[in-house]
């Protein structure tokens, strides 16, 4: 009897409906599932009555590379269904799927992910066809409301289509002739009764047509080799690699296509309503609890506005001509009634994808609210997922298994004490409890080489590991995927993100991951003020330079780390606009641009005089705060091969004390942020063109009037704060030595009394002569 | 008056050819007429059509040979739709060059079978223009009555059971505005004026408003609370994907560059360039995922905006060397777009070809970054 196929789409109601009832009426000897081949002999693990959602969570790593892969199944997974009713119905159920770690799979974070969404000219041909938004849309509309009858002919249709004129790619065409080669040995075995296959619908018209009898079979070089029994066996990974598959906890925020990646449905909170009690109550249930929770947050939702939803609602499901209220539907309608703003963003169930920063709050509400809180819980009886048995080898290898009270100093400059380091910050990052710091470094450029940790009290510290094993099964995996996931959430927050950055770094998770090291760079490429990104660029780069302590020196994280924030740096400076007054920070963002531009060229897609151009239009930009001029115009000189083509310092300096004596200070402090060096030469003796401009001030600065130099007083004291006090000292001697004055210029520069007092003694006194000026008192010679 | 219907063409062939642009009704006449002859669902009290033909005549329906005329979201066009069966008014928001007011139209002819009737927004707008106005002339003669008064759009569409659309309507002071609130909620005006059963003009089934609002002049945040909860918002974006704007950019600058005597057609992946450059300057360039609103040029950089400049590079192209537009002259035009109101946007232009461009790969994009020297300092 030739096998029955059932092609579904992961994580859908209407397809697990239809499993469950095909189950009953077929009463199958085998049932054949889509789902890592080697868990077959621990079927029994999945059905010892956990709370769903769970995962099948596989690891891999060798030399070259390190994989970690989920099958998320949740009650109304297809997949779930077939496990859990094939057994119920006495079938002989397998996974028939090559293991996670297969190369089949590179690339690929969730084996539930849709294949369709890959093959995207069909449904987007049926998408236009239908006129809908979305392939999410689409499937709602073509199968999650509609009754159940002919759904299995509606689904063969559809997939027969999607698959069409897609040519599946090598790793699909691997997976599809070993799941072949099962069904065909499960039909050898099951003689006379019938054997059910389970797959995702995109494989199921490849897999009826690999199975057909006296069909294609396979060629030479896909044929699997047979186990005794005559199964197709499952292949081991290669040698001195580690590869494994666990059952771990899973969450809907998890599962959820809006929270990340490659996520089957979206709205797991939703389907799971429409699962438990149909669409019609899962609308209402999604209506009331939207409803709670903007009023929760204070949000005005009026009885009219409820009244509106509902009728919006109501008049798109008729018209879109659906039986019963689809998930788009009641969104629609809500955000029809409740937003009273023009949007910045498309609403997203519109497209597909993780949702971005400037959605309207209203939205964010309604989509937490489809998306669901439910977090799966393991039955205590299952196997401990691989990190737990990591984690307890780690810290015994490296003697870091004392008990509570024990405290530990590590010098981070000892190799094993930075390994000790590391794993202890891993445990942190990853929030499992044990383990508490109480000295060490706090920021990448803080010259502190010890560390105290102290073993502390930890309740909760096993289920807190067995939730943490979601993320990887080595402690650097998890804590890999954990600061990705942080850096996601850190969102345009620089301070957030420079302590992830930090994180990753007293982690050592250089090289590790190339999720962490993309998410890094490219949130770091959406910081929107100069300062804090120029902080997170210097600490990064001086730790790419120089680091010797945490290993990090010339890595590819940092390296990232400095790419984006360099070129995301140059953007905002160009554009920068401001008030008066100096903003150290930004000034220092310059100066690491600087450093960047001059220490590690390699790491940049701009070259140095393109910079230089930039530096210069900022100079030249009348609107740009004068600050910044200034240390463009520091930063011009510094890396133009011809400094001189752009102007004598002396002049640029008349130039702007045009503007005033306040405006000088401030375009100084940014010169001499940058460039005191070059631009003044009090360092090296006199060079070319050197002290010229201490001349050049020292005769402005003498021209002004009083009350003009007192007004400019406090910026141009700020100015020339970024000498340090030697060179300040060459300065006062050179100002001494220009009125011919003999004496200690050392002197000049500590006055006996608070500046602030001598200031406000010349006030008086000047008031003083103004008065008997006035009265003709005949003022003091 | 500010009725915009004296402009109305009527059929085709009685002279409309020397209608510049006939309104939508006119234009699409034979597909409203093929719609209106299939329509079996059931039609919302005063409409033309049934909501499922309407949103066909709008987005387009590829078995009975209806054009698609809208390339925006088709969950839009339900929202849309849906809402004007309610009793709640419709607001469409975004940016300059959105394509607001052709949706408006388009709707309006599908549900209303005319388009016409439409109050154009502005500073000078009073109510009078929206409501009803006086023929003085009459008025002095004969005192007020029926014939000495003149209705304008609202008055009209209220009495005759039809969409009225109020474009820009942020563009009106807002004490204008607010006059539309009990004509919104009691669906009724009175004519104090006039006396017995003429003095209160009752909507009937079918008056609905569609309103446009931009985001740039003055945005619908001062609008009153009041007004706003008669509105369901719907924001409409520039086109979502490459693709469709791409292909609507070179069809409609084929069609141009041939009325102007071009010969060559552009060059597609000089459009690609264009096309992908107006994107990303739109989406804020420079902020992966940030929400981009500071980076954002103030020069609406929309697809029609995009169609005229491509235009512009092919007309450049070909007249002054004889050949189909470069990726130079992409930026020689550009220049033109972006530094239209600020050299502020001139200086994100020359950020945008320094800084992103060399990060693109192809011959075009390479093209377009050794040409950012054409922008004048």
């Amino acid at each position: 009897m030739p096998a029955v196929f059932l092609g579904v789409r992961h994580h859908s109601p209407a397809c697990a409906r239809l499993v469950e009832r095909t189950v009953e009426e077929l009463r199958p000897a085998q049932v054949l599932i889509e789902g890592p081949a080697e868990m077959n002999g621990r079927l029994d693990e999945l059905l010892l009555g956990h709370e769903l959602p769970v995962a099948v969570f596989s690891h891999y790593r060798d030399e070259r590379r390190a994989a970690t892969s989920w099958a998320p199944l949740c009650d109304y997974s297809p997949e779930w269904v077939a496990l859990r009713a094939g057994r119920a119905a006495g079938a002989e159920v397998r996974f028939i799927d090559l293991p996670a770690w297969h190369p089949a799979f590179a690339e690929r974070t969730n084996r539930y992910a849709d294949a369709e969404i890959r093959y995207a000219e069909a449904t987007e041909r049926l998408c236009r066809h239908f006129a809908v938004d979305s392939s999410d849309a689409l499937w709602d509309r073509l199968f999650e409301v509609e009754p159940d009858d002919g759904l299995a002919d509606r689904l063969d249709a559809y997939f027969a289509l999607v698959r069409g004129d897609a040519a599946a790619d090598a790793g699909d065409r691997a997976r599809e002739t070993y799941m072949a080669a099962w069904v065909r040995a499960a039909v050898g075995r099951a003689g006379n009764r019938p054997v059910l296959v389970v797959t995702g619908g995109f494989h199921q018209p490849a897999l009826r047509a690999l199975t057909e009898p006296g069909g294609e079979g396979c060629a030479q070089d896909e044929c699997w080799e047979q186990d005794e029994d005559g199964w197709p066996r499952v292949p081991a990974p290669p040698k001195g690699a580690m590869a494994g598959s666990f059952l771990v906890p899973y969450s809907f925020r998890q599962l959820d296509a809006f929270a990340g990646y490659q996520s089957g449905m979206p709205s797991p909170g939703y389907y799971q309503r429409v699962w438990d009690a149909g669409p019609e109550a899962a609308a209402d249930g999604l209506l009331r609890v939207v409803v709670e929770r903007l009023r929760a947050r204070r949000f005005p939702v009026s009885t009219a506005d409820l009244i509106a939803a509902r009728s919006l609602a109501q008049g798109l499901t008729a018209l879109r001509g659906h039986p019963s209220p689809a998930r788009i539907d009641v969104l629609d309608g809500l955000a029809g009634a409740l937003i009273t703003d023009d949007l910045d963003r498309p609403l997203p169930w519109t497209t597909r994808g993780a949702l971005t920063t400037g959605v309207h709050p209203v939205v964010v509400e309604m989509l937490a609210a489809c998306g669901g809180d439910r977090t799966g819980r393991l039955h205590p009886g299952t196997p401990a997922p691989p990190l737990v048995h990591d984690v307890a080898a780690r810290l015994a290898a490296l003697v870091l298994d004392g008990g509570t009270g024990t405290s530990y100093r590590l010098d981070l400059t000892d190799a094993t004490d930075l390994e000790r380091s590391r794993v202890l910050h891993r445990l942190r990052v990853l929030g499992i409890p044990g383990h508490g710091r109480t000295a060490g470094p706090e920021h990448g450029a803080d010259p502190v080489f010890t560390e105290r940790w102290e073993a502390q009290a930890a309740p909760g510290r096993e289920a807190a590991l067995v939730e943490a094993g979601a993320y990887g099964a080595t402690l650097a995996e998890a804590a890999a995927v954990a600061l990705a996931e942080r850096a996601r959430a850190a969102a345009a927050e620089a301070d957030d993100l420079a302590k992830t950055l930090f994180d990753a770094v007293v982690c050592g998770m250089d090289g590790f991951s190339e999720q962490l090291l993309g998410e890094l760079s490219s949130q770091v490429g959406g910081l929107r003020t100069a300062g804090p990104l120029g902080g997170i660029l210097a600490t990064a780069l001086g730790l790419w330079r120089h680091d010797r302590v945490f290993g990090m020196a010339r890595g590819p994280l940092l390296a990232s780390v400095v790419e984006g924030a360099t070129a995301r740096l140059l953007w905002l400076l160009e554009g920068a606009r401001g008030p008066a007054g100096v903003d150290r920070p930004r000034l220092r963002a310059v100066v690491a641009v600087r450093d960047t531009v001059v220490h590690a060229p390699e790491l940049l897609p701009v070259t140095r005089a393109t910079v230089a151009g930039i530096a210069r239009r900022i100079n030249d930009d009348p609107e740009a705060p004068l600050d910044l001029r200034g240390a463009a115009f520091g930063l011009h000189r510094a890396l133009a091969e011809e400094p001189d083509a752009f102007g004598d310092p002396a002049d640029a300096v008349r130039a702007v004390a045009r503007a005033g004596a306040d405006a000088l200070g401030d375009w100084l402090a940014g010169l001499f942020a940058l460039a005191r060096d070059e631009v003044t030469g009090v360092v090296g003796e006199d060079g070319p063109g050197g002290g010229s401009l201490i001349d050049v001030l020292d005769g402005l600065i003498r021209a002004l009037p009083d009350d003009e130099f007192l007004a400019g007083l406090p910026a141009l004291r700020q100015a020339f704060a970024f000498f340090p006090p030697r060179e300040r000292e060459r300065i006062a001697g050179r100002l001494l030595e220009r009125r011919g004055v003999r004496g200690s210029s050392r002197s000049l520069l500590r006055t006996t009394a608070d500046p602030l007092l001598i200031a406000g003694a010349r006030t008086l006194e000047e008031s003083v002569s103004r008065l008997l000026a006035r009265y003709d008192l005949g003022a003091t010679p | 008056m500010t009725v915009r219907n004296e402009t109305r063409g009527g059929a085709p062939d009685d002279g409309a050819v020397a209608v510049q642009r006939p309104p939508a009704e006119v234009r699409y006449a034979d597909e409203l007429a093929a719609l209106r002859a299939d329509d079996r669902d059931p039609r919302p009290p005063g409409w033309e059509l049934s909501l499922r033909a309407a949103r066909r005549f709008i987005v387009g329906d590829a078995g009975t040979g209806i054009g698609r005329k809208f390339v925006g979201n088709p969950s839009l066009v339900d929202r849309a739709l849906v809402t004007l069966a309610t009793s709640r008014g419709l607001m469409l928001v975004g940016e300059p060059g959105t394509a607001k007011s052709l949706l408006s139209e388009l709707i309006a002819a599908a549900v209303s079978g005319d388009s016409t009737l439409t109050v154009q927004g502005g500073a000078a707008t009073t109510e009078d223009q929206i409501k009803y106005g006086w023929n003085y002339a009459l008025l002095v003669a004969e005192g007020p009555s029926t014939r000495s008064l003149v209705p304008a759009p609202m008055l009209r569409g209220m009495a005759e059971g039809r969409l009225v659309r109020f474009e820009e309507i942020t563009r009106c002071p807002l004490e204008v505005q607010d006059s539309l609130l009990s004509l919104l909620s009691e669906r009724v005006v009175a004519v104090p004026e006039l006396t017995g059963p003429e003095g209160m003009v009752f909507a009937r089934q079918g008056f609905n408003v569609i309103a446009t609002a931009n985001t740039r002049d003055r945005g619908v945040n001062e609008m009153s609370a009041a007004l706003k909860r008669r509105f369901n918002f719907e924001t409409v974006f520039p086109i979502p994907d490459l693709d469709t704007e791409l292909a609507l950019v070179e069809a409609e600058v084929t069609t141009l560059l041939r009325r102007s005597g071009v010969e060559p057609p552009p060059d597609r992946d000089v459009l690609e360039v264009l096309v992908g450059t107006f994107r990303e300057l739109r989406a804020g360039a420079g902020d992966k995922g940030g929400a981009g609103g500071s980076d954002r040029p103030t020069a609406v950089m929309s697809t029609a905006e995009a169609v005229s400049v491509a235009h512009a590079v092919g007309v450049r192209g070909w007249f002054l060397r004889g050949e189909p537009g470069s990726a130079a002259d992409v930026v020689a035009c550009l220049a033109g777009t972006a530094a239209k109101d600020s050299p502020e946007d001139l200086a994100r232009l020359r950020r945008y070809l320094e800084q992103q461009v060399p990060r693109r790969h192809g011959p075009q994009w390479k093209a377009l970054y050794d040409a950012r020297h054409l922008l004048a300092d």
